[in-house]
């Protein structure tokens, strides 16, 4: 979706391209492929209509959908309904999800409470239970809300409570030391040791939390980009399934580059100190 | 007070019959304001001794105590400074330094000026700002003294400090320390295997055996540095050389060596 572990981790040895230049370079790339794709759909007449939409047809479909609407709605709705549904979910999940791994993370009694529960929900894929909970909560918000805290509850609680756990025992003591009162303990060892931990939970919550939701709409929904795909698929309209894909895509990489740069603000102390151990 | 006693302290990490027996009878007293360096071959428990000061860890037997109350948990009237420094990379210099104060309720107005005063005395005025990972190792460390001496503790515990440091810093904030001592005595215990160390800055030096941990000898410094006014030199190299250090030294090298013999026997 993006390549946002690029900017911390680069292997290759040699110059750092300058930003104006990367940004080119992806304009470039971009371009080449849409002139690849019209060639191959339109020019060349390679791929049947059918199976693949020519580079008109698609904005011909996002023409349609932003206009006219689609599967029961305009583009701005469907994107709004997502988009909610995905922060809600996200948000609803990491309120719990940070908080639990905290508390696994300090207390080996909660953790041996805790993770017996884990060990048998985890190897369950988050889309089984869509069924369930369609049948419970019916095709509203609710059901979708449900399903996208089960698959981004466990990477949150997971990554949550390893950072807690790869505090530096000397830097814990320090602060028992101190003599920390309890919450200041939590607000400022606690959370800022495992931060960096906390962050990568939130990105794969994040990136479950769109996946869950489109599958969760393609099974059954009203609104939303994950409809759109279904209605359009059932209309054998490919050039509309296409700009759904491309709807959920620009979207899970915005909403990841926001987490980003909220990760970047937060983590100013360990990038730095990242980049200073080299 | 400040005075930190050890009586008939064993300790026996695992069950008490099979476990690792780390320290066995010990039996010292540090005097209010005094500074006690403890040498000793490693995995002696030395450093055991002083986390049980920290309320790090528990005696098996016997009583840790300072000022006459038994140690139950760490507390910021027993200060530490840790090998690897321990500083909270997410604060600033100024920050890792206020905690501490905070916790103990001090005034606002309060905490400025001591922490002024601090990194005054520990030339740390211009990195106030900065984070711990922009700073030297010698650096970091300083401002973990800093961070130690800066709550006025009953008692300081030293745990290698400067072990981590390289020859040149470590001989620099030896004298620093030495400075900082005599300037505002604290009770000290200072864990080192660096004998020279040992003998540059403690009153007193107990050397330790090999597991099971024991004192072997106490020794007393301050009377032989008082006697040779050592303290009138300003630099280490110039104490090391005199016939009275060294006899010191050697005397407590010798002391190690028979542990290191008997290990190997």
């Amino acid at each position: 979706m993006s390549n946002h572990e690029s900017v911390y981790i680069n292997c290759e040895i040699g110059e750092e391209f300058t930003v104006p230049r990367r940004i080119s370079i992806g304009f470039a790339t971009i371009l080449i492929v849409c002139a690849l794709w019209y060639a191959a759909t339109t020019g060349l007449g390679l791929i049947a209509p059918g199976r693949f939409p020519s580079p008109t047809e698609t904005w011909s479909a996002l023409i349609h959908i932003s206009g006219r609407g689609y599967g029961g709605g305009d583009l701005a709705m469907h994107v709004y309904n997502s988009l909610r549904l995905v922060v809600m979910g996200f948000i609803f999940a990491i309120a719990t999800g940070v908080p639990l791994g905290l508390l696994m993370g300090w207390s080996r009694r909660a953790e041996a409470l805790i993770n017996p529960i884990f060990l048998i929900i985890r190897p369950i894929p988050p889309l089984a239970w869509i069924p369930l909970a369609i049948l419970w909560l019916g095709l509203g918000d609710a059901a979708k809300i449900m399903v996208i805290w089960f698959s981004a509850f466990v990477p949150s609680v997971i990554n949550t409570y390893a950072g807690v756990r790869n505090i530096d025992r000397p830097v814990l003591e320090a602060a028992y030391m101190l003599g920390m009162p309890k919450i200041r303990f939590i607000t400022e060892v606690l959370i800022p040791g495992a931060s960096p931990m906390i962050f990568t939970g939130l990105r794969l919550s994040l990136q479950a939390s769109w996946t869950t939701l489109v599958a969760a709409e393609l099974v059954g929904a009203f609104y939303g980009l994950g409809r759109v795909l279904n209605v359009a698929q059932q209309d054998l309209y490919p050039g509309m399934i296409l700009v759904g894909m491309i709807a959920v895509a620009i979207l899970g990489w915005a909403t990841t580059r926001l987490l980003g740069m909220a990760e970047m603000r937060a983590l100013r102390w360990n990038t730095a100190a990242l980049a200073a151990k080299g | 007070m400040g005075v930190i006693e050890f009586k008939n302290v064993n300790k026996v990490f695992g069950p008490r019959a099979t476990g690792f027996r780390a320290l066995d009878d010990i039996n010292l007293e540090i005097r209010d304001k005094e500074f006690v360096a403890i040498v000793g071959p490693s995995g002696c428990g030395k450093t055991t001794c002083l986390r049980m000061v920290a309320g790090f860890e528990d005696a098996t037997d016997g009583v840790v105590s300072v000022g006459g109350t038994p140690i139950k948990r760490p507390g910021p009237d027993r200060a530490v400074v840790f090998q690897q420094f321990a500083l909270f990379p997410w604060k600033s210099v100024y920050d890792n330094i206020d905690l501490g104060l905070r916790n103990l309720n001090v005034s606002r107005a309060d905490r400025e000026a001591r922490i002024d005063a601090i990194l005054d005395l520990m030339n740390l005025k211009q990195y106030a700002k900065h984070f711990p990972h922009q700073l030297s190792g010698g650096m970091q460390q300083r401002v973990a003294i800093a961070r130690a001496y800066v709550l006025d503790p009953d008692v300081l515990l030293m745990d290698e400090p400067f072990g981590a440091l390289d020859a040149q810093t470590r001989v620099v904030m030896q004298e620093e320390l030495v400075r900082l001592a005599r300037k505002n005595p604290r009770t000290v215990l200072f864990i080192t295997h660096a004998v020279e160390e040992a003998v540059y800055l403690a009153d007193r030096v107990a050397i330790m055996t090999r597991a099971p941990g024991r004192i072997k000898e106490v020794l007393d410094v301050a009377t032989i540095r008082n006697a040779e006014n050592w303290d009138s030199y300003d630099k280490i190299e110039d104490v090391m050389d005199l016939e009275s250090f060294v006899h010191l030294r050697t005397h407590i090298w010798r002391s190690l060596r028979e542990e290191k013999a008997a290990q190997h026997a």
